[in-house]
C-alpha cells in the first residue's frame, strides 16, 4: 500500500485537477498556460513544495533559468519526500550536464517512489554515462521486474549485463528474452540486430559451435537480415573453429563482395596459417600464388595486387611492382606514392621502386610519349626523393615537372611540403597558397593552404583564406571551425599562437580542443535509451568503448602536453604573466588580432539579443545557453589561479589511455612535483625509465628531482617510500655533475641529449659559459640536429639571458640555409611583405576540374 | 594501400576531419553519431595507413510518404583531392547501395547535390548512374538550389 499523502502535499479536488492539468500541460510544453495553472494553485497553497518546482521547470524552460532554479529549490525545502521535486530538480542539473548530481536526486526521488519507471530509465541512463555498472544492472533489473513485457527492458538487463563485464549473465537474459517471443515479424531489422548481438556475445564467450549453429539457422530463415554481418561472422567463426575448408569458401565470398577490403585478404590468408606479418620462405610462394589466382579472378579490384607487393620478394617482386607501377602512374594516380612507400622498410623494393621510376622517366621524357605520364613521374619522383630527405633533387624535380605543366596544383602542394621539411615555412606556405588559387573552388587546397599559413605563423592570412569556405554569418571564421569541431584548425592555430609567445591565444584554442573532446563525451547520453530502443546493440558498444578510449585520439594529447607545458612556464617565471598580459607588450599586430578577437565576440552574442518573445510561450529548452565568450584573447587562462590543477587535469585520462607515450610522463612528473605530488611524480618518471631509460628529457627530470631534495620536502608519512624510489631512479652515490657528465659522454653526438645536460647543468647551476659552450657543441660535425632541436637550443639560450644567443641564431641561419626559422625580425618581416605581395599571376591561373 | 570497410565507431572523428577538409556542408559529432547508430551497416569508409581518406555517410530516408517506397539516402560522401582517381567514391556508394537494399529493403537512393558542383553531378550521373528527380529551391543554407537525384536499385 503506498503511504499516505502528507497533509501539506494534499490539494482540494480544484486544485488537484488544477495541478493533474499543470502536468499534462508541462508534458505537452504548454509554457505560459502551465505558468498560469501553476501561479492559480499558489494563490491558494503558496507553500505547495511540488507546484513550486514545477513552475520553477517551467521558468527555466522558458529562459527565466536563476528565478526558476530559485523556485525549484523552495519546492524541494518545503515538500523534501516528493519524488516529483527531486525529478524536476534532477531534470535540471541533467540538463546542465552535471551528471553526478543529477543522480543523487534521481536516487533521491527513487526512494520517495521506488517504481517510478521514468525516472528508474532516467537513472540508468545517469548510471551508464558514469559507468556506475553495478547499480546500473540493479536498475535495469527493477525495470525488467516491472514490465516485462516492454521487449527493451530485457536488452536493457542483457546490455547492463554485458558492460559489468557479466557475459553469461547477459546471455541467460536474452536466451529467455527470444523465448518470450512471439510471432516476430518478416525481415524485422530490429530482431536481427538482437540476433547478431547474441552470436557475438557467444563469439566473445568462446562458444563458436553455438554461435555459429544460431548464426546458420537464423540466416537460413532470414530472421538474420544483414548479409555482411552473417558473411563476415560465418568466416571468422569457421576459421576460429578450425573448420578450414568451409571458412576459405567463406573468405572468399566475402572478397568477392567487396574485393577493396584488405581484411578480408588477411582472413583468407590467416586461415591458411599465413600471417602477412612473419613469412617464411614457404608461406611466401603459397600468398604469392594465392594473391595472383585472385587478380586474375577479381581484375577490376587493386588490393590484392598491392598486398602481393607486400608479400613478394625477388624477381617476382620486380615484376609485380614494374606492373603496378607503370599501370597507375600512366592512369595519374596522385595517391601512388602514399600507396607504396610502406615498402620502403625494404631497402631493397625501395631501390628497385627507385630504379623502376627513373627508367619511366627516362622513357617517358621523348616528346611522343603521353606527356601526363611524365608529369607524373616526376611527381611521384620528387615525393620518393622528399621521403628519404633529398629535398634539393626533390626541388628539382619538382621545377622541371611546374615548367612541364604550370597548372596542377599537386606539383605547388608537394613542393610546399619539401620546402617545410627544410624549415621553410614562409615559402612553404606561398606555394600551397599558389596550389589554391589555382583551384579556389577545391576546399582540400583551400584547408591545406590555410594549416601551411598557420605553421608559418601567418595567423591572419590563414583566416582570411580558411574563412573562404566558412559560413557566411558566423562570427569569424575561427568561430564557425571550432562550431564545426575542427580539431585540425584548433590545434594548427594554438601551435601558431605557442610558437610566437601569445600564450594566452594558445590556451584559448588548446582549451576549446578540450571543449570538443567535452562535447563527444556528451554526445553519448542520448544513445543510452536510444540505442536499447533501436535494438543497435553491437554499435552501442562499440560507443562505450570509444568513448572510453576517446582522449587517446589524435589532438588530445597533443593539447594536453603543450597546454600543460604553458602553465608550468606561467607556474615557474612569475613575470611571464606580467609581461604577457602588460598592454605594452603587444605588437601592433597582436593589438589588431585582440580587437578584432573582441569585435568577433561581440557579435558572437548579438542576434539574440532583442528578439521579442512574441509567444511569451518559447520553449528554450532545459539546458543553459551557451556561455558567451568573455575572454576572447586568453587573459584569463593566462590568469588562472589553479593552473597546475588545471594541468593536472589534462593529463589525468593519458595516464591511462597513452601509457607507452613518455611525453606523458614527463608532463606529469611535471606537474605533480610543483604541486608537492611526491609519490606521484616520482612514479611518472618510473614509467618513464621503463619505457626509455637514456631519454634526454628523463635524464633532465632525475637530476630535477634529486636537486629538490625530495627527502626532505616530503610529508613524514611518506618519506620511507620516497627514499627508497629515488634511489631506484638515480644512484644518490654519485654527485650530480658527474651524473650529468657522465650521460653527456655516452650520447656525444646526440644533439637532444646535448641539449639535456645543458639544461641540466643549468639546473645546477654550472656557469654560464660553460653551458654555452656545451650548446655550442651542437654544431660539431657528427651530431644529429635538426631545426627542432635547434629552436629548442636557442629558445634555452634566450631563456637564460645568455649573451650568445644571438651568435647561436645566426649560426643556425647558416647551417639551415633553406630555413627561415631562424631569421632575425627585420629579415622575417622582409619575407612576410614578399609573400603577401607575390601572389599568383593571375594569367596561370586556370581553375581546373577535377572529378572526385 | 586503401581498405574499404563498414565505419565503425571508431571511423568518426576521422570521418569528420576528412568532412571538414573537403566540402562546405559540415556537421558536429553528434550526427555523424546518429547516423552510425541508427543505421550501422550503411556508412563506409576508404582508410589508409589509419587515416580517412574517404566515406559515405548514409541513412534510410524516415518521412517515407504513403506513395513512396522505402529508400536510403546518401547525407554526404567525399574523397580526399589527395586519393581521387581511384574510383574510391564509386566503391564506397556501391557498398552502402547493396547494405540499403539486403538490410533495409530500399527500392533507391536519392541524395542532393549544389547546383554549382558540376564535379559531384557528373560522378552521380556519369560514374553512378544516378538521374535528376528534382530541384529543391533554396535548400541550402546560403540559398543555394540542389538537384535531387536519386538512383533505383531494383534489379532489371
Amino acid at each position: 500500500m503506498a503511504p499516505a499523502i502528507p497533509a501539506k502535499r494534499q490539494l482540494p479536488s480544484k486544485e488537484s485537477t488544477l495541478f493533474k492539468e499543470l502536468l499534462t500541460l508541462y508534458e505537452t510544453r504548454q509554457l505560459k498556460k502551465g505558468l498560469k495553472t501553476a501561479d492559480q494553485i499558489l494563490k491558494k497553497f503558496p507553500e505547495h513544495g511540488e507546484t513550486l518546482c514545477m513552475k520553477g521547470l517551467l521558468l527555466t524552460h522558458m529562459g527565466r533559468r536563476e528565478e526558476g532554479i530559485e523556485t525549484v529549490k523552495k519546492g524541494i525545502r518545503l515538500d523534501i519526500t516528493s519524488h516529483i521535486v527531486w525529478h524536476v530538480f534532477g531534470l535540471i542539473q541533467k540538463a546542465e550536464k552535471n551528471h553526478e548530481e543529477a543522480l543523487k536526486s534521481y536516487t533521491q526521488a527513487l526512494k520517495c517512489d521506488k517504481e517510478n519507471t521514468n525516472i528508474l530509465r532516467d537513472a540508468a541512463n545517469l548510471q551508464t554515462q558514469l559507468r556506475l555498472y553495478d547499480a546500473l544492472v540493479e536498475t535495469r533489473h527493477t525495470l525488467l521486474r516491472l514490465r516485462p513485457a516492454l521487449r527493451q527492458n530485457w536488452i536493457g538487463l542483457a546490455v547492463a549485463y554485458h558492460l559489468n563485464g557479466q557475459l553469461s549473465d547477459a546471455k541467460q537474459v536474452l536466451e529467455a528474452y527470444e523465448k518470450t517471443l512471439k510471432n516476430v515479424p518478416d525481415y524485422d531489422v530490429e530482431h536481427s540486430e538482437v540476433l547478431l548481438y547474441h552470436v557475438r556475445l557467444l563469439e566473445d564467450l568462446n562458444e563458436f559451435t553455438e554461435a555459429l549453429t544460431l548464426l546458420d539457422s537464423n540466416a537460413k530463415s532470414r530472421a538474420i537480415v544483414d548479409r555482411r554481418v552473417i558473411r563476415e561472422t560465418r568466416a571468422r567463426l569457421l576459421s576460429k573453429l578450425q573448420q578450414t575448408d568451409e571458412a576459405e569458401g567463406a573468405w572468399r565470398v566475402l572478397i568477392e563482395t567487396n574485393p577493396d577490403c584488405t581484411g578480408y585478404y588477411r582472413g583468407y590468408l590467416n586461415n591458411k596459417g599465413i600471417i602477412i606479418e612473419s613469412l617464411t620462405d614457404e608461406s611466401r610462394a603459397e600468398a604469392t600464388q594465392i594473391l595472383r589466382d585472385l587478380s586474375s579472378r577479381i581484375p577490376r579490384a587493386s588490393a590484392h595486387r598491392r598486398l602481393a607487393l607486400t608479400v613478394a620478394t625477388g624477381e617476382e617482386f620486380n615484376e609485380l611492382a614494374k606492373d603496378y607501377l607503370t599501370t597507375r602512374i600512366s592512369k595519374g594516380i596522385p595517391s601512388l606514392f602514399a600507396d607504396v612507400k610502406t615498402l620502403y622498410q625494404d631497402p631493397v623494393k625501395r631501390d628497385f621502386v627507385e630504379k623502376t621510376m627513373e627508367e619511366l622517366r627516362e622513357q617517358w621524357s621523348s616528346p611522343s610519349s603521353e606527356p601526363t605520364s611524365y608529369l607524373w613521374t616526376l611527381y611521384f619522383l620528387a615525393q620518393h626523393h622528399s621521403y628519404l630527405g633529398r629535398q634539393s633533387r626533390a626541388l628539382a624535380l619538382l621545377d622541371e615537372a611546374i615548367e612541364h605543366t604550370p597548372t596542377l596544383p599537386e606539383l605547388y602542394t608537394c613542393k610546399g611540403r619539401v620546402l617545410k621539411r627544410l624549415g621553410d615555412f614562409l615559402g612553404a606556405a606561398r606555394s600551397v597558397d599558389y596550389a589554391r588559387q589555382l583551384d579556389g573552388q577545391d576546399r582540400f587546397l583551400n584547408t591545406k593552404c590555410g594549416k601551411y599559413m598557420l605553421r608559418a605563423g601567418l595567423v591572419e592570412e590563414a583566416n582570411q583564406v580558411l574563412g573562404l569556405f566558412t559560413k557566411k554569418d558566423a562570427a569569424s571564421p575561427g568561430s564557425d571551425l571550432e562550431d564545426m569541431q575542427s580539431l585540425l584548425y584548433l590545434i594548427e592555430e594554438g601551435n601558431a599562437h605557442n610558437r610566437s609567445g601569445n600564450l594566452g591565444m594558445a590556451l584559448k584554442r588548446y582549451t576549446a580542443i578540450q571543449q570538443v573532446f567535452n562535447d563527444y563525451e556528451d554526445d553519448q547520453f542520448d544513445f543510452h535509451s536510444y540505442s536499447i530502443r533501436k535494438f543497435t546493440i553491437l554499435i552501442y558498444l562499440n560507443l562505450i568503448d570509444w568513448e572510453d578510449r576517446l582522449r587517446s585520439f589524435p589532438n588530445y594529447p597533443e593539447a594536453a602536453l603543450a597546454a600543460s607545458q604553458i602553465y608550468v612556464r606561467l607556474h615557474d617565471d612569475q613575470s611571464l604573466l606580467a609581461s604577457l598580459t602588460a598592454p605594452a607588450a603587444l605588437s601592433d599586430a597582436e593589438k589588431k588580432a585582440k580587437n578584432k578577437a573582441k569585435k568577433a565576440a561581440r557579435k558572437q552574442e548579438d542576434p539574440k539579443k532583442g528578439v521579442p518573445n512574441a509567444q511569451g510561450n518559447e520553449d528554450k529548452g532545459l539546458e543553459p545557453e551557451p556561455a558567451k565568450d568573455d575572454d576572447p584573447d586568453g587573459t584569463k587562462l593566462l590568469q588562472a589561479s589553479d593552473r597546475l590543477e588545471k594541468a593536472a587535469a589534462w593529463l589525468a585520462p593519458l595516464t591511462r589511455l597513452t601509457k607507452d607515450n613518455i611525453d606523458v610522463w614527463i608532463a606529469v612528473y611535471d606537474v605533480a612535483v610543483r604541486r608537492n605530488k611526491w609519490l606521484q611524480a616520482i612514479r611518472a618518471l618510473s614509467h618513464a625509465q621503463s619505457l626509455d631509460a637514456k631519454h634526454p628529457e628523463l635524464h633532465l627530470r632525475l637530476i630535477d628531482l634529486r636537486k629538490r631534495n625530495p627527502s626532505s620536502a616530503c610529508a613524514e608519512a611518506i618519506r620511507p617510500a620516497v627514499i627508497a624510489s629515488v634511489q631506484e631512479l638515480i644512484p644518490d652515490e654519485m654527485s650530480l655533475d658527474t651524473y650529468n657528465s657522465q650521460y653527456l659522454q655516452t650520447h656525444t653526438t646526440s644533439a637532444n641529449a646535448i641539449l639535456s645536460c645543458a639544461r641540466a647543468s643549468h639546473r645546477l647551476e654550472a656557469p654560464l659559459a660553460e653551458i654555452e659552450d656545451l650548446v655550442f657543441t651542437l654544431f660539431h660535425a657528427d651530431v644529429d640536429l635538426d631545426v627542432k632541436t635547434s629552436l629548442a637550443a636557442l629558445a634555452f639560450l634566450e631563456g637564460i639571458k645568455s649573451v650568445r644567443a644571438e651568435e647561436f641564431r645566426t649560426a643556425c641561419d647558416s647551417k639551415f640555409e633553406l630555413s627561415t626559422v631562424f631569421k632575425s625580425q627585420e629579415e622575417l618581416a622582409a619575407l612576410r611583405q614578399n609573400g603577401a605581395n607575390g601572389t599568383v599571376e593571375s594569367e596561370t591561373a586556370q581553375p581546373e576540374e577535377v572529378l572526385g | 594501400m586503401v581498405n574499404i570497410r563498414v565505419a565503425t565507431v571508431d571511423d568518426a572523428i576521422g570521418m569528420q576531419a576528412c568532412n571538414l577538409q573537403n566540402l562546405p556542408e559540415n556537421y558536429t559529432m553528434k550526427y555523424y553519431l546518429y547516423h552510425l547508430l541508427t543505421w550501422p551497416s550503411l556508412s563506409y569508409v576508404a582508410e589508409e595507413g589509419g587515416r580517412i581518406v574517404g566515406y559515405i555517410l548514409a541513412k534510410m530516408e524516415e518521412d517515407v510518404g504513403p506513395e513512396d517506397e522505402p529508400h536510403g539516402h546518401v547525407t554526404s560522401i567525399s574523397v580526399l583531392r589527395s586519393y581521387r582517381r581511384l574510383g574510391l567514391a564509386q566503391r564506397l556508394m556501391v557498398q552502402s547501395q547493396k547494405a540499403m537494399e539486403a538490410v533495409y529493403r530500399a527500392s533507391y537512393v536519392s541524395l542532393h547535390v549544389r547546383k554549382s558542383n558540376r564535379a559531384a553531378l557528373g560522378l552521380y550521373k556519369d560514374s553512378l548512374g544516378f538521374t535528376m528527380s528534382d530541384v529543391e529551391k533554396k535548400y541550402y543554407a546560403d540559398g543555394e538550389d540542389a538537384y535531387a537525384m536519386r538512383l533505383s536499385l531494383k534489379q532489371t
